[in-house]
């Protein structure tokens, strides 16, 4: 058995143990109750949420720095929820993932995002040229899309209303859902635009915890979308984006931002509520399950847009158990679905969610965000679900009354 | 002039508020007892029997026996169903309207509202409204009690059932930062039941730190440890296989070092207490302001002059303790009415250390003339508390309120007459030591004295290990947090390895909370085969497996290694168990467990037990000890035998034997000036089992005679010999049939084998002799008096072993005495 040696006066200890009432891990009571919550619950390997907080409590960096569970972790929070002290295992792991970096231990493909992320604005790399010749072109087949000459996506307009802020996939691999949610727009009859300054919804400085990094991200999207001057940013379908630009936001760039925040499923809500967006739900003629992403519902409260919206465009929406705040993570959180090498793992976390989404018995399945959306869509694969994953604002754009 | 008889409301009838009216049954008050529901019992009235071969020690049944006396409380009215809605100050008390509108005045509010077991709806993640096999220990209660608990287990002769201990409890989050002191406890006695009753079940409790406190837990973790899983760490989650039905749970699993999850057949979850509703509404029209838990155990729950706040309205309790604050809270009143002016007579105090002084000190401030046996060390010289250091014990006579001690002091024999005896000797306290170390280690005491004394030589890192010789008494792992506080204010650093932190008492899990808020270090080993210790330099390193990360051997380097002692029982014990004619209890300490006496008190009336001679007591529990013990002094008359005992000794036929004097296990029979035994009211609880063991024949029952008794024998019925505390007070709530005839009896005991043969003579079809679970028997041995009865009956040729049966039933074992009848 190896074995390690107590040091108060290791970096870790001194970063953690600072912190006030909730965050200081030296407060971790032992309870216990943070293990069986883990997400890994049926699976071999993966963290003792535990025992990362107890090697931080002891000052045993090096230990927790060299442990895979600190890459493991899907930073979902399912055991923060119970633990009695409050510790925040989200920031205990990011801290100590800061630390992993220092030495240089961080998963290949993260580090190529985010350094793509800081140098081109996308973690894609995509440049401005690239991004005016995408959108230009989708914007024409959305013309025959709405069957409207003068229907446009347009982009780097001032003074717009509405700013959507994409998900790299929508201007990637994935266009066919920007399409979706330019038809959405369209519908509200409001002013709003892409920019060439916001392709990414994505903070991985989050992932990986370097408060610098989220924060340089961050004010990257909010110094531009000031300038234009817009009312709203709209944000993808995003779960870590939706909790860093809207739940953290303020805390990570220490002011108000000049602009207010939306996830695409509130926007659409709210214009359905007032009457300009209309549904057919008799487009998709079905019941369907919901999964709530960690870092919508748990971690930053966003339990009810995804919903209603679902109740409007749908035959119904029905729970997965457990859901909201004990919803169980579909075991692409935390960076593991940006690292490349991690399918063989994220089909043992995902297994809890594959075993939910069976006993619904229901075909369809919608989440409100494209990395949930595209480990479900894994998940249905490998475990033979058969079961079509979508997402809440693209289902609202099938069913669209234009 | 005229006096008017002070009027006392008791808000509550629950075991404190039960309690308190009983204390005040000889004093010259009228009590108003106020219950909303349509019985005094309370809570603890919806408990379970405990008891398995022995009793457990629960208390649970005393509530039904407490119920019955109040009933029959003569300065008792009893309001049922009913609350109170308004109470207005008015002169010298108030006035108070209940919700039925009747209104009457008040002196002085005795305020006894209980508490609520902590529902567990409120925690989403345990799923106790979907999951119908997730049931919580207010459940297993009722489960138990109506015996139909099976049902959950399928027909499964092995079922497994966890607990999940702190359900409610010890969380900051959820604005429950306390531990509710007795949830450990009662799951290891449910545990205890559930093997008794489903010998192949297999149960595992998990638990945050077990709270292994007081005499009677010690011996049943023991051996419930043997029989039982305990797992560290509580699930939070109960999930539901969805093929399999069973419910699920995860927990870190030490072998694979990874995590496990166990399926279960039921969950129980141990529910905290929380104050009762009715105590939040109570103090709203009192304009109290109770603490942020809704208790009053701590400031600002300071109440106002009139209101006594009692039992689990001060903060979560167990049974006895809530009877205890129940009778500390009537004495209160008592004295604040100005009742207790009778003379006070003398009172001693044994033994040799600050718990006896601390004792003589409080008891000798209330104005009572103070003797102690004792060196008396730390009281003053101008003390009003007479010192006899150095007395050797000769015998004792007499009984409460007139006892003789005769001792020898100074080469002459010499005499004192006193009203009671409180024995707070001190045990034997052994420094523990490492063999394997050269380097001295410190003792706990003299740890905690060098930081308050000489805090410059405090080491910079110190190690306190506790629970490594034993599990620890809470009042050394209460002084190791507070100690390591202090050593943390002064800059150094200090761990404490244990194997759990015992945090009881009101601020007990603030004081553990705070101590890891400021950075004590805390560890947590398994087993003492998980450390191991080496001299290095002049202090030490360690070793240390540390139960919470398994793949890894810590290494812990110390200046300083603090060890707290070993308490274990004096060698004086005994003799002084001889003298007080008292029986040790299993551990060899004084008292024998039985919860018929309270906290403090023994089967001889007068005789008081206070700190760790005979239960694990910090300095806290010390005072209430003694506030109890006084409060007896104020609410008895010792001096005023007017009970009427229904025995009485025939001294035509008594041909001095001396048995009654022997076996009376009340000590309540002494030889007279004229060398006769005599049967002293006051100190007798009319038990009876001098009736039935005179070889002459000579002591008589005023009311029940063998041939009283005789008489009630209807022929071809079945007999019930029922004792009026236990199996008669179970059989209370039903209707029994024809064919079964129920004889109440004092206790088990008067079921004399004379008795039972002229019940069988007279044509019983069956005897059934009924009484209190071995240990629980207020006489002691009552209940094995009549099972060896039946057995002597039995061995007779001719007696059928299906017609004389020992059953024994608590009072509030209804249903098995509904069962027992159905298959008589």
């Amino acid at each position: 058995m190896d074995n390690a040696t107590i040091n108060k006066e290791s970096a870790l200890y001194k970063l953690l143990n600072q912190y006030p009432l909730g965050d200081n891990t030296s407060e971790c009571l032992t309870c216990g109750a943070c293990n069986s919550r883990c997400t890994w619950f049926d699976g071999e390997g993966g963290p003792l949420p535990r025992q990362i907080i107890r090697m931080a409590a002891l000052g045993l960096d090096e230990l927790l720095v060299n442990s895979d569970m600190l890459w493991d972790c899907l930073v979902c929070n399912r055991c923060t929820q119970v633990c009695p002290m409050g510790i925040t295992m989200d920031k205990v792991v990011r801290k100590a993932r800061s630390l992993a970096i220092a030495d240089g231990k961080i998963p290949e493909d993260v580090k190529i995002g985010i350094k793509r992320r800081l140098e081109t604005g996308d973690v894609n790399g995509l440049t401005t040229e690239e991004f005016v010749e995408t959108v230009e072109w989708v914007s024409e087949e959305f013309v025959d899309e709405v069957d409207d000459p003068k229907a446009e996506i347009p982009h780097d307009i001032k003074g717009t209303k509405l700013l959507y802020l994409p998900n790299p996939r929508e201007l990637g691999i994935n266009l066919l859902h920007l399409t979706a949610m330019a038809k959405l727009f369209y519908a509200t009859k409001e002013t709003w635009t892409l920019s060439a300054h916001h392709t990414d919804v994505t903070n991985w400085g989050y992932f990986v915890g370097k408060d610098d990094i989220t924060e340089k991200m961050a004010l990257m999207v909010v110094e531009p979308a000031e300038k234009l001057g817009v009312e709203t940013l709209v944000l993808s379908e995003c779960g870590h984006g939706y909790h860093v630009l809207k739940y953290l936001l303020e805390d990570i760039i220490g002011r108000k931002p000049e602009f207010e925040v939306l996830s695409m499923p509130e926007l659409i809500v709210r214009y359905a509520q007032k009457g300009v967006l209309k549904f057919d739900p008799g487009v998709h003629p079905y019941k369907i399950a919901y999964h709530d992403p960690c870092n919508i519902a748990r971690k930053s409260g966003g339990y009810d847009a995804p919903r209603e919206l679902l109740s409007m465009v749908c035959d119904g929406v029905v729970e997965l158990i457990p859901n909201r705040e004990d919803g169980i993570c579909c075991g692409g959180g935390g960076g593991i679905l940006q690292d490349s090498h991690s399918t063989p793992k994220r089909m043992i976390t995902g297994k809890p969610k594959a075993d939910q989404i069976k006993a619904t018995g229901l075909q369809n399945l919608a989440t409100a965000c494209l990395s949930c959306h595209r480990q479900l869509g894994e998940l249905s694969k490998h475990f033979k679900l058969g079961v079509t994953v979508d997402t809440v604002a693209s289902l609202a754009s099938e069913a669209l009354i234009l | 002039m005229e006096r008017t008889i002070p009027n006392i409301l008791i808000i509550g009838g629950g075991v404190a508020g039960m309690a308190a009216a009983i204390a005040l049954a000889d004093q010259d008050v009228v009590v108003y007892l106020v219950e909303k529901e349509n019985g005094p019992g309370g809570q603890a009235a919806k408990w379970a029997c405990m008891a398995t071969d022995t009793c457990e020690n629960c208390g649970a049944c005393l509530s039904i026996e407490m119920a019955d006396q109040v009933k029959k409380q003569k300065n008792l009215i009893l309001h049922l169903n009913t609350s109170v809605k308004n109470l207005n100050k008015k002169g010298q008390g108030y006035e108070m309207v209940l919700e039925n509108k009747i209104s009457f005045f008040v002196e002085k509010i005795i305020m006894a509202t209980g508490f609520s077991p902590f529902n567990p709806v409120q925690i989403n993640s345990l799923h106790y409204d979907a999951y119908k096999n997730v049931i919580t220990t207010a459940d297993l209660n009722t489960l138990l009690k109506d015996e139909t608990l099976s049902r959950y287990f399928n027909q499964k002769p092995n079922p497994k059932i966890a607990f999940i201990q702190c359900v409610g409890s010890r969380n900051r989050e959820q604005g429950a930062d306390y531990c509710s002191q007795v949830c450990c406890k009662i799951s290891l006695r449910h545990a205890n039941k559930l093997i008794h009753l489903y010998p192949e079940s297999d149960i595992t409790l998990f638990y945050m730190d077990l709270q292994i406190i007081g005499k009677e837990i010690r011996p049943l973790f023991q051996s419930l440890s043997k029989n039982i899983e305990l797992t560290q760490g509580v699930p939070a989650e109960i999930l539901e296989n969805s093929q399999t039905n069973m419910l699920t749970l995860v927990s870190e699993d030490k072998e694979t070092l990874s995590r496990v999850s166990k399926a279960f057949d039921l969950i129980v979850l141990s529910v905290g207490m929380q104050p009762s509703q009715t105590l939040e509404a109570t103090a709203d029209l009192l304009d109290l302001e109770p603490n942020s838990w809704g208790f009053f155990n701590t400031v600002p729950g300071v109440p106002l002059k009139d209101v006594v706040v009692a039992g689990c309205a001060h903060g979560p309790k167990n049974i006895l303790s809530s009877q205890q604050d129940g009778r500390i809270a009537a004495a209160k009143v008592v004295e604040d009415l100005g009742l207790n002016i009778k003379k006070k007579k003398g009172i001693a105090i044994f033994g040799e250390g600050v718990q006896a002084d601390q004792t003589a000190l409080s008891i000798s401030s209330k104005g009572y003339p103070t003797y102690l046996f004792g060196p008396g060390t730390t009281l003053s010289e101008d003390t009003a508390v007479t010192v006899l250091n150095k007395s050797r014990m000769i015998s004792l006579s007499g009984t409460a309120g007139n006892f003789s001690l005769y001792y020898e002091s100074k080469n002459k024999k010499q005499t004192l007459t006193c009203t009671a005896i409180i024995a707070a000797f001190e045990p034997k306290q052994t420094l523990n030591r490492l063999n394997s170390l050269k380097n001295p280690c410190l003792s706990l005491d003299a740890f905690s004295e060098l930081i308050e004394k000489t805090p410059n030589a405090c080491p910079d890192e110190t190690a306190i290990l506790l629970d490594y010789f034993g599990p620890e008494f809470k009042s050394f792992a209460g002084l190791a947090l507070k100690t390591a506080v202090k050593a943390k204010a002064l800059g150094k650093n200090i761990s404490i390895i244990m194997n759990k932190m015992l945090v009881y008492g009101a601020l007990g899990q603030r004081h553990y909370d705070e101590a890891r808020q400021k950075n004590v270090d805390f560890f947590r080993f398994e087993t003492s085969e998980d450390l191991k210790f080496k001299d290095s330099g002049n202090g030490f390193l360690i070793k240390l497996k540390e139960a919470t990360l398994p793949f890894i051997e810590l290494d812990l380097h110390c200046d300083c290694l603090v060890l707290p002692p070993s308490l274990s029982p004096a060698r004086g014990f005994k003799d002084a168990a001889a003298l007080l004619g008292q029986t040790l209890d299993r551990e060899g300490f004084l008292q024998s467990a039985n919860t018929r006496h309270g906290l403090t008190q023994s089967p001889r009336k007068g005789i008081f037990f206070a700190g760790t001679c005979h239960d694990e007591a910090d300095p806290d529990d010390l005072n209430t000890e003694i506030d109890e013990i006084l409060s007896v002094f104020s609410t008895t008359h010792f001096d005023l035998p007017k009970i009427d005992t229904g025995v009485e000794i025939n001294q035509k036929m008594c041909a001095q034997c001396l048995t009654c004097i022997r076996i009376c296990p009340h000590s309540a029979i002494i030889m007279n000036e004229k060398n006769r035994p005599q049967i002293i009211p006051d100190a007798c609880f009319s038990c009876h089992l001098c009736v039935s063991n005179c070889p002459a024949y000579a002591i008589e029952s005023k009311t029940l005679t063998n041939d009283q008794i005789a008489r009630k024998i209807k022929k071809d019925t079945v007999t019930i010999l029922a004792c009026e505390r236990s199996a008669a007070l179970a059989a209370g709530p039903l209707t029994l049939p024809d064919r079964i005839s129920l004889i109440e009896i004092p206790c088990a005991c008067r079921a004399s084998s004379d008795v039972i043969l002229k019940a069988l003579l007279n044509g019983a079809s069956k005897v059934i002799i009924s009484g209190c679970h071995s240990e629980n028997c207020r006489s002691l041995k009552g209940s094995n008096v009549a099972d060896s009865s039946v057995r002597q009956v039995l061995s007779i040729p001719g007696v059928e072993s299906s017609k004389v049966i020992w059953e024994p039933i608590a009072a509030n074992e209804t249903k098995k005495f509904e069962q027992i009848i159905s298959k008589a």
